[in-house]
């Protein structure tokens, strides 16, 4: 029998002129204390963003501790840094030293994902990662060289498995979402962007044979175009094939708003010395969020705490660890 | 005052009426009563107008929306607003900070950068320097480049005829130089930052002066010397990481823009430095300092009959003309008594 779903859109209330007051002095203060408060600001900011999140009439919440993620960012500075100075020093070093940032990157992804999902909540329960470091290695090293020796025809394959092993993985106290989006779906995305910019690539060589010099304007904008898509797509369709439990999520994005948002922002960061970077972030965020949301199949009460919660073991451990600034 | 009380266990929120009595929070929910004191109670900062939570020690907590009214019954508590909390609401701060923010990305681009850069170029050790050196001479002999078409005769007279200018001060970098042809490129000659000094042919054949070619080496030596190539590429490399982590945050699709916009090129102070010791170095060596500036007007002229040739060098190549907007001027620093 199915039950009645429920629409719950997600409800951004943050606003740029807020946000801006709290983003600038948190900044003048990482800038003045040579980087080391930005893992406070980034807290402050990660929480304004998640406070003025609302679905079915309640907020999110971050519990990021900062000295977490100042550990993860002195690690990732140090990697950078060994890297690019390698880099400098003999090409073999740096490949050497990038073979072993590659060998560890999948353990601290997961402990990256971990740390940030263990310190979301939402109505007072906890998001929490359950993926293996197994399984990591073989999403996050096997299949990327696989895809590399494949030349990238494996790149929508690889793509569906880490989202499925990121959205598969992840709890709301004791229930798990779920990834159900096929491999073939990902192909789809993937060969509609290659063929358009077949397309393009056609019509360039056409009107570069008639000489007809407009297309060095319109081309910009195809290819924003072709951008728009690819980054809405992806998206709905991950969304669109999440679930938690008995609900599932939506996702509504379209090309024309989110490429009008995108060139907007990048005009007004530009010509504003990047002062327009918390407004840009807000006006995107509002976007996303607004059109994404729940189809509750039932009342989102009925959630419970997972063990990791209540036992608080795993949570305490996790919290100790370290925060990576890897966007998925 | 009204909030939500959530207790940890399930996602269900309970309404809840919100009290303050005698220091003890007090919780009023439809089929329960709970009572905090202060000091189990950790209440979070202030943030925009996100909502505020009464976080209780023994777990649970409250959400309130309410924000006025949280702040009216915590005027009756001790707690202070941190200068922090003051900091981030206040318009003021905002004026400031940005203000302060500008200032500190014009200082740190104009003079921060720079003398870092020289800094850190002083210190680089030399196999580092010969490293960046080689990569760059490797990459362009395969797309740019092609082997000189002067006899090896011809090439020694030059290099020798440069070998015996006396620098000013005692050599700190050995410097090479290495003949090679460029027709895309037009007349040019360039330094490496391990010491190589490309000549092309194009530039010899420009002039019957052989002096004129040694002023313009005696101009690249000094880019070596100074180390102005390896300060530009730290430079340039440093803005290049910055602005990648900076725009990062926003999109992805900012974040390969500074890449194509940063482009390594000589300062002007530096173009200047380098004029200033060629000539020095010229005068010392009793040879006009108006080789130079004669040379330069040739180039000038070479180039302008091909505009489209000049534009092409590598990033990494420091373009014999690349920054200069005031050639006239530099003729007229070198070869004051011509008017």
């Amino acid at each position: 029998m199915q039950s009645q779903q429920q629409e719950h859109a997600f409800v951004f209330t943050g606003t740029g002129r807020e946000y801006f007051k709290i983003w600038i002095v948190n900044l003048l203060l990482s800038v003045v204390t040579l980087g080391i408060y930005s893992a406070w600001a980034k807290v402050r900011r990660t929480q304004y963003f998640y406070r003025n999140t609302q679905l079915a009439g309640a907020h999110f919440e971050y519990h990021g501790l900062p000295i977490a993620i100042l550990k993860g960012r002195l690690i990732a500075f140090g990697l950078l840094a060994i890297y690019y100075l390698a880099g400098v020093f003999s090409p073999l070093l740096a490949i050497i030293i990038f073979l072993l940032i590659a060998a560890i990157m999948p353990w601290m992804i997961v402990r990256s994902l971990r740390f940030k999902l263990h310190n979301s909540s939402y109505r007072g329960l906890r998001f929490s990662f359950a993926g293996s470091d197994a399984a990591a290695y073989t999403v996050f090293l096997l299949f990327p060289i696989l895809t590399v020796l494949s030349l990238y025809t494996l790149a929508p394959f690889t793509h569906q498995r880490i989202k499925q092993f990121q959205h598969g993985n992840s709890e709301f106290g004791d229930t798990f979402f779920s990834f159900d989006a096929s491999v073939k779906s990902f192909y789809g995305i993937y060969l509609r962007l290659l063929g358009m910019l077949f397309g393009i690539g056609l019509l360039v060589g056409i009107f570069a044979a008639l000489g007809w010099h407009l297309m060095f304007i319109l081309l910009p904008i195809a290819f924003i175009f072709i951008a728009g898509y690819f980054a809405v797509s992806l998206p709905n369709l991950i969304w669109n094939s999440t679930g938690l439990g008995e609900h599932t999520f939506y996702s509504r994005l379209q090309i024309k708003p989110y490429v009008w948002i995108s060139f907007t922002n990048l005009l007004g960061i530009i010509f504003t010395l990047g002062l327009f970077i918390p407004f840009a972030q807000i006006r995107m965020m509002r976007y996303k969020l607004e059109n994404m949301g729940l189809l509750a199949a039932g009342d989102v009460a009925t959630f419970v705490a997972g063990q990791a919660q209540l036992t608080n073991a795993l949570g305490e451990e996790t919290a100790e660890m370290f925060d990576l600034d890897i966007s998925l | 005052m009204q909030g939500h009380y959530y207790d940890g266990q399930s996602a269900a929120a309970q309404a809840v009426d919100i009290t303050l009595v005698d220091d003890v929070w007090v919780l009023c929910g439809a089929e329960f009563e709970l009572r905090w004191p202060l000091s189990q109670v950790n209440i979070s900062e202030r943030l925009g107008n996100t909502p505020r939570r009464l976080t209780f020690s023994a777990g649970g907590h409250c959400e309130v929306t309410d924000l006025a009214a949280l702040d009216a019954l915590l005027v009756h508590t001790q707690t202070q607003r941190s200068w922090l909390d003051a900091m981030q609401h206040s318009f003021a701060w905002a004026g400031i900070a940005s203000v302060a923010f500008v200032a500190v990305l014009i200082f740190s681009y104009v003079y921060l950068l720079p003398w870092s850069a020289q800094v850190m170029a002083q210190r680089l050790p030399s196999i580092v320097l010969q490293k960046m050196g080689s990569s760059t001479l490797s990459t362009l002999d395969r797309v740019m480049l092609q082997p000189s078409q002067l006899d090896a005769t011809r090439q020694q007279t030059l290099a020798r005829a440069f070998a015996q200018l006396t620098p000013l001060t005692a050599a700190q970098m050995p410097y090479r130089i290495e003949f090679r042809s460029a027709p895309k490129m037009g007349a040019n000659a360039f330094a490496l930052p391990d010491g190589t000094i490309v000549l092309l042919d194009e530039l010899v054949a420009l002039t019957q002066n052989d002096d004129e070619i040694v002023a313009v080496l005696a101009h690249e030596r000094a880019h070596v010397e100074q180390r102005h190539a390896a300060r530009m590429v730290l430079q340039s490399s440093a803005v290049g990481l910055l602005m990648t982590w900076y725009m990062g945050d926003v999109s992805s699709l900012l974040a390969t823009v500074p890449s194509v916009v940063m482009q390594a090129q000589y300062s002007r102070e530096m173009e200047a430095e380098a004029d200033e010791i060629a000539k020095q170095t010229l005068r010392a060596n009793h040879l006009s300092s108006c080789l130079l500036g004669t040379m330069l007007e040739k180039l000038e002229a070479a180039h302008q009959a091909s505009p489209a040739t000049t534009r092409n060098a590598d990033d990494v190549v420091m373009d014999y003309l690349s920054s200069h907007p005031a050639t006239a001027e530099r003729i007229q620093q070198m070869c004051p008594e011509r008017r």
